[in-house]
């Protein structure tokens, strides 16, 4: 036992060849530990082992050697996974099924009483905005959509620790906004979320700490914040300074030997504008 | 609750699919126009072809579309890799095995149902406008074999274990019935069947007179009869209610009139058979019976499906679907392999050559073929045609012995099932 949602000691994964012979390592000795409540980046280029990592969590591929654990728990054992809610890289749902559905037979999996069962659906479905085409089969659905119904699914069981793989991938600005504000919204209501993209800026935006993966290899592993500072610059965000004041820092800056890397008005970032745009519209 | 899920699941997603609307419809064709298909002219040999079409054809293609979909579910979840929203939620990988064979056992059912109903309503409407001497076909029969078979005075030879009578009473054959009344039942009426061979001196003949005695052992009373015996075709003879409820055992006599005829006999030629009606319960366990036979082959599906591919899980299940209905031939094809042991002949061991080919065709051909009969499911137990071609009543032991089968076949089989799926990776 102990008190991390994700802990893994030594997990390796060597994927075999029809002939069983083994190849080269998808993930070789990965040691990580994820606080209870926190929002965990798994950052990798393609083919980096982030997902061979989420699989082993979930039981769907068998480690070499480690061994893992949830919320506790070893990550073999069928109970925890009544905790957990699993958003895969892409939207793999049954197209025949609406929205209502889909909802209806994972919470079953779960055996959450129908009452229960309703309420949460109805209240996901808003949440995720697909209350008009609550009715309409997944196969109308855009890819968008799918990605909007997968979240759902993922936390149909309310779900103390969320593993969500490309949550954003297929998903317009806007989309992508809200999938992130979810994600904060779930620290603040306590659970743990462990994000795996290569969108970079999805992970600056809401993860507190990231570990990065190349070649099935833990590359570094830190806080945010930790790993985007620089200490050996610094950065003034002034308001209200007339063209001479600015010059009279500079120079006294340069008085005291410092170096003016650069002085300029901060820019937003396109998403920001884009989602002023729209929301403005509206 | 979750196996059910995932049945229910299965079967929403399985009637979704063309190719069972396509062999449903197909199915309800051929039993509607099987009353108008050509038959020989005995008055109920269209009711047996309806019979025939439907427990053969029909039932066919309803197997062939379970096995397609059966064998293609599994693993166009993992290939479609839906399975993963289900192995990420807390359900057993055994679970998800026994719900999806729940799931096409109650597609099966349903399908059964449907066709069989219509069916048995076709018959019933065919068979109404039958002769009274012919609807022995809608009637359930049940069986009596001779406790006991004699030969009083001489027979002429025994040849293949038939026993051969010459006609002018140098010798009878006693064919003697105990416990008839059992379970005696006010609506029901005996029937004896003999099923004789026949021979001649005076060449080739139609038939040939025969005495055949009915004697009740109890009170002793007995009728004797001359009978017209046709070479080739059983004969049916009415028993005198009578003669059967007032005793629970009867003899039965038969003997050529004529010196130049002949009887070939065995213990099983005569039958006597208690006649009721119940037609429709008769082929409800028919239809029990052929369920298991679908599920049987459901449960051989969703294994193959496990490890195999969709195309070779469904070619897999259809070869054994195919080599289970013929395990009588693999057997014998077996026996013909047969090593020439060096000990028959008279040479000594040691002088003799062994011929090597022999001994390798017997390891690699006649071994596997012993196994192969063995572990492959024997789908002639499940063949309940034969009863109610001939209006015998199935009985409930054979039911029970089917369902028994069945369910250690498919205790196996579900266990090899979740021992693969559990060591099973989704990459």
């Amino acid at each position: 036992m102990n008190n991390f949602a994700v802990k893994t000691e030594g997990l390796t994964k060597v994927y075999k060849d029809f002939w069983r012979r083994k190849s080269t390592p998808a993930l070789t000795n990965l040691n990580l530990n994820v606080e209870r409540g926190e929002i965990f980046g798994l950052l990798g280029p393609n083919g980096s082992g982030k997902t061979t990592t989420i699989k082993l969590l979930l039981g769907l591929l068998f480690p070499t050697s480690g061994k893992s654990w949830l919320l506790g728990y070893p990550s073999s054992d069928l109970k925890i996974k009544n905790k957990i809610g699993f958003l895969p890289e892409e939207s793999y749902l049954y197209k025949f099924l609406n929205a209502e559905e889909i909802l209806d037979f994972y919470g079953k999996l779960f055996d959450i009483q129908r009452k229960e069962r309703k309420c949460r659906i109805d209240r996901l479905i808003q949440d995720v905005g697909l209350e008009p085409y609550r009715k309409r089969p997944l196969s109308q659905y855009s890819k968008g959509m799918l990605r909007r119904i997968g979240l759902a699914q993922a936390i149909i069981n309310d779900p103390e620790l969320v593993i969500l793989d490309e949550p954003t991938s297929g998903l317009d600005p806007i989309g992508s906004y809200e999938i992130k504000e979810l994600i904060l919204e779930f620290k603040r209501q306590g659970k743990t979320v462990v994000l795996c993209t290569h969108l970079l800026a999805d992970v600056q935006n809401v993860c507190d700490r990231v570990a990065i993966l190349d070649k099935g290899i833990l590359q570094v592993i830190g806080s945010v914040r930790e790993l985007l500072s620089q200490k050996d610059a610094i950065e003034f965000l002034v308001r209200n300074l007339s063209d001479d004041d600015i010059h009279a820092v500079e120079s006294f800056i340069r008085n005291k030997n410092g170096d003016v890397l650069s002085v300029c008005h901060p820019s937003s970032t396109l998403e920001d504008i884009f989602i002023n745009i729209i929301h403005n519209r509206k | 609750m979750v196996i059910f899920t995932i049945a229910h699941h299965t079967f929403r997603e399985a009637i979704r699919k063309k190719i069972l609307y396509v062999l449903f419809g197909l199915g309800i064709i051929i039993i509607i126009i099987s009353p108008l298909f050509p038959t020989i002219d005995e008055p109920d040999a269209r009711v047996k072809m309806m019979l025939v079409v439907f427990f053969q054809v029909v039932m066919l293609l309803c197997i062939v579309g379970i096995l397609l979909l059966s064998a293609t579910s599994l693993p166009s979840e993992i290939e479609e890799k839906t399975i993963y929203g289900i192995l990420s939620k807390p359900v057993s990988r055994l679970k998800i095995v026994v719900g999806k064979i729940i799931g096409f056992a109650f597609l099966s059912a349903l399908l059964l149902t449907i066709l069989s109903l219509l069916n048995v309503i076709l018959i019933q409407r065919i068979a109404s406008r039958l002769p009274e001497g012919y609807k022995s076909i809608l009637k359930a029969r049940n069986e009596f074999k001779a406790s006991k078979f004699c030969i009083q005075g001489k027979s002429h030879h025994t040849s293949e274990g038939i026993v051969w009578i010459k006609g002018g009473r140098t010798g009878i054959a006693l064919w003697s019935f105990s416990d008839l009344c059992k379970k005696p039942n006010s609506k029901s009426s005996f029937e004896v069947e003999f099923d004789i061979k026949v021979e001649s001196s005076k060449g080739f003949i139609n038939t040939i007179p025969l005495a055949v005695g009915i004697e009740d052992t109890f009170q002793g009373r007995s009728k004797t009869e001359v009978l017209s015996l046709r070479i080739d075709e059983p004969l049916t003879l009415k028993i005198d209610p009578e003669i059967v409820r007032n005793g629970s055992a009867i003899n039965i006599t038969v003997f050529p009139i004529q010196g130049t005829d002949y009887i070939g006999v065995t213990q099983n030629d005569v039958k006597i058979f208690s006649v009721q009606k119940g037609f429709v319960s008769n082929y409800a366990k028919a239809i029990v019976i052929t369920f298991l036979k679908f599920l049987l082959i459901v449960i051989i599906a969703v294994m193959g499906s496990t490890y195999l591919s969709a195309p070779v899980s469904i070619a897999s299940a259809l070869v054994v679907f195919l080599c289970g209905h013929i395990l009588d031939f693999i057997k014998d094809f077996s026996l013909l392999i047969q090593r020439h042991d060096v000990h028959e002949h008279a040479l000594p061991t040691m002088l003799k050559k062994p011929d090597v080919f022999l001994i390798y065709l017997d390891y690699i051909v006649k071994k596997p073929l012993e196994w192969f009969s063995v572990i492959l499911p024997d789908f002639k137990r499940f063949d309940s045609l034969k009863f109610l071609l001939k209006g015998i009543n199935i009985p409930l032991e054979t039911v029970g012995v089917v369902l028994g089968y069945t369910t250690i076949y498919a205790g196996i089989c579900i266990f090899i099932s979740s021992v693969i799926l559990k060591k099973r990776e989704f990459f």
